[in-house]
C-alpha cells in the first residue's frame, strides 16, 4: 500500500513537472525595449517564438524606418519621391490609400504633405519659430490634392512638396509588427513604438492615457480595452518657448502655425495601427465636435483631454475609461 | 481510506516544509513591492537604484553621447541634466511613483520605477 502511494506521489509529481515545462515553454515571456524611428519603442511578448519575434519587431521598424519612411535616409521610398516628384510607391501604396482618405474625409485637418513647414519648425532637434512668412511661402506648396496615386506610382502635381509620415509612421509600424506577431503566434503582446500601442491577445488590457503635466509614465485615466491599437497626439510633447509662448509640434494645415483649440491630447482605440495614429492627429486639429464625427466615421472610440481638465469619451470610448486623477471630470453628454 | 503509512516524523518534515513555502512567499511577496528605479542605454541595464532605501544623493553618469546626469535622493530619481538640445528629460522632474518613465532620445537613456499598473501608456 504504502509503494503504491509513493508511486501514485512520483506520478503526479512528474505530470505536474511536465505541464509546468510545457505551460513555460509555450508561454515564454519576452520583454525588449529599442530606439527605432526617432523614438522609443518597448515591447512584451508571450509565446514560445517571443524571443524571434521581438528580434524581428526591431529589425522589421529599423528597416521600415531606414528603406522606406524616414525623411533623414537618403534612399528610403519617402525620401526619393520627395526629391524626385514622383515614383514607385508600391511599397506604401495600400496605406497611401488609407492617408488619402483620412486627408479627404478630415477636410484637409490631416495633410501628410506638410514636410516643408514642419521642417521650418525643426520639431524633434532644435525648435524655432520661424518667420511668418517663410511659413506662408512653404504652406504654397502644401496640400494633399496635388498629388496623385495611380497603379502604385505617385505623382507631385507640385515639385516641390514634401511628403512626410511623422502622424501616421508609427501606427503603419504597429500595423507592420501585427503580421509578424501572427507568423511567430504570439499569444499576448503589448507593444509600443513611441506611444503608439499594439494590444494583442485574449485579455482585457489596461492602457493609461498620458498625464499632459507629467512623466512619459504618468497618467491620468485608464482604459480597460480588448485587443487593438491605440494611439495618442498630444500637445505636450516637443513643446518649446519663444517670446514668452508655449509652441508644440501638432500643426494645423490651413495656418503652418501649433493647433490652438484648447484640447490636450486625443486618443483613439482602432483595430488598425495607421487609423489610430492618423486619426488622433487629424481630431486634434479639428476639435471636439468635429474630430467627434470624424472617429465616427471610421467606428473608432475616441477620447479628448481639454485644458479646462474635462475629458471627453466618445463612440465607445465612454464604455472603457476610468478617470484615475482627481484634477480631471469625465463630461457625459 | 488507509493512512496508517503517515508517520509522526513525515508530519513534522510536511509542517517544516509549509512554513519554508510560507516564508518565502512572504519574502518575495515585500520584494516586489519595492520601488526600484531601473537605468537603461539603448536596451541594456545598466544600473538599478532601489528608491526606497536610498537615503544619501547619488550620481549615475551613463557613458552616453550627449552627456546626461542622473540623481537619486529621498526615494526620488530624475535627469538632472543633459546635454542635449530639447532637454526634455530634465523636463520630466522626479519620478517616484511606479511607471514612471523618463526617455532621453539624443543619449538613448531610460530610467523607469518598475512596477506600473497599466499595460501600456499612451502618449
Amino acid at each position: 500500500m504504502k509503494k503504491t502511494a509513493i508511486a501514485a506521489v512520483i506520478i503526479v509529481a512528474a505530470v505536474f513537472v511536465a505541464f509546468l515545462a510545457y505551460d513555460g515553454a509555450v508561454n515564454k515571456e519576452y520583454s525588449s525595449d529599442f530606439f527605432v524611428m526617432n523614438t522609443y519603442a518597448t515591447a512584451k511578448l508571450t509565446g514560445s517564438k517571443s524571443k524571434e519575434a521581438a528580434d524581428e519587431i526591431r529589425s522589421l521598424t529599423e528597416t521600415l524606418d531606414k528603406g522606406i519612411l524616414s525623411r533623414t535616409s537618403e534612399n528610403s521610398v519617402v525620401s526619393l519621391l520627395n526629391v524626385n516628384g514622383a515614383g514607385d510607391a508600391e511599397k506604401i501604396s495600400d496605406y497611401l490609400e488609407i492617408l488619402f482618405d483620412v486627408c479627404r474625409k478630415s477636410g484637409g485637418a490631416f495633410d501628410f504633405t506638410l514636410g516643408a513647414v514642419s521642417d521650418l519648425w525643426s520639431f524633434g532637434s532644435n525648435p524655432k519659430l520661424p518667420d511668418d512668412s517663410a511659413i506662408r511661402e512653404a504652406l504654397s506648396h502644401t496640400g494633399y490634392e496635388k498629388l496623385k496615386l495611380t497603379e502604385n506610382e505617385l505623382v507631385f502635381g507640385d515639385k516641390s512638396a514634401v511628403i512626410d509620415f511623422g502622424a501616421a509612421g508609427k501606427g503603419i509600424a504597429l500595423d507592420e509588427i501585427k503580421a509578424v506577431l501572427f507568423e511567430k503566434k504570439i499569444k499576448q503582446a503589448v507593444v509600443s513604438v513611441g506611444g503608439s500601442v499594439l494590444l494583442m491577445g485574449d485579455k482585457e488590457f489596461t492602457v493609461g492615457i498620458r498625464n499632459p503635466e507629467g512623466n512619459s509614465g504618468s497618467y491620468i485615466a485608464k482604459l480597460h480595452i480588448p485587443e487593438g491599437c491605440v494611439s495618442t497626439s498630444g500637445s505636450y510633447e516637443q513643446q518649446f518657448e519663444a517670446n514668452g509662448r508655449k509652441y508644440h509640434h501638432i500643426l494645423d494645415p490651413e495656418t503652418g502655425y501649433p493647433v490652438d483649440n484648447g484640447l490636450l491630447s486625443v486618443t483613439i482605440i482602432s483595430q488598425s495601427g495607421i487609423l489610430s495614429d492618423a486619426l488622433s492627429t487629424a481630431c486634434f486639429v479639428l476639435g471636439y465636435e468635429k474630430g467627434k464625427a470624424l472617429a465616427e466615421a471610421y467606428d473608432c472610440g475616441v477620447v479628448f483631454v481639454a485644458d479646462d481638465k474635462k475629458i471627453y469619451a466618445e463612440n465607445g470610448a465612454e464604455n472603457f475609461i476610468e478617470i484615475t486623477d482627481d484634477a480631471y471630470t469625465l463630461v457625459m453628454q | 481510506m488507509n493512512i496508517k503509512f503517515i508517520k509522526k516524523g513525515d508530519i513534522a518534515v510536511i509542517g517544516v516544509i509549509i512554513l519554508i513555502a510560507a516564508a518565502f512567499m512572504l519574502w518575495s511577496n515585500s520584494k516586489s513591492e519595492a520601488v526600484q528605479a531601473v537605468i537603461t542605454v539603448d536596451g541594456e541595464v545598466i544600473e538599478t537604484v532601489d528608491l526606497g532605501s536610498v537615503k544619501e544623493k547619488i550620481t549615475v553618469i551613463p557613458a552616453t553621447s550627449p552627456r546626461v546626469v542622473i540623481t537619486a535622493e529621498n526615494g526620488k530619481i530624475r535627469f538632472e541634466s543633459a546635454e542635449c538640445e530639447d532637454k526634455l528629460c530634465v523636463a520630466c522632474g522626479d519620478l517616484s511613483k511606479h511607471g514612471d518613465t523618463a526617455v532621453c532620445l539624443p543619449s538613448k537613456t531610460v530610467i523607469t520605477v518598475t512596477g506600473s499598473d497599466v499595460d501600456a501608456v499612451v502618449y
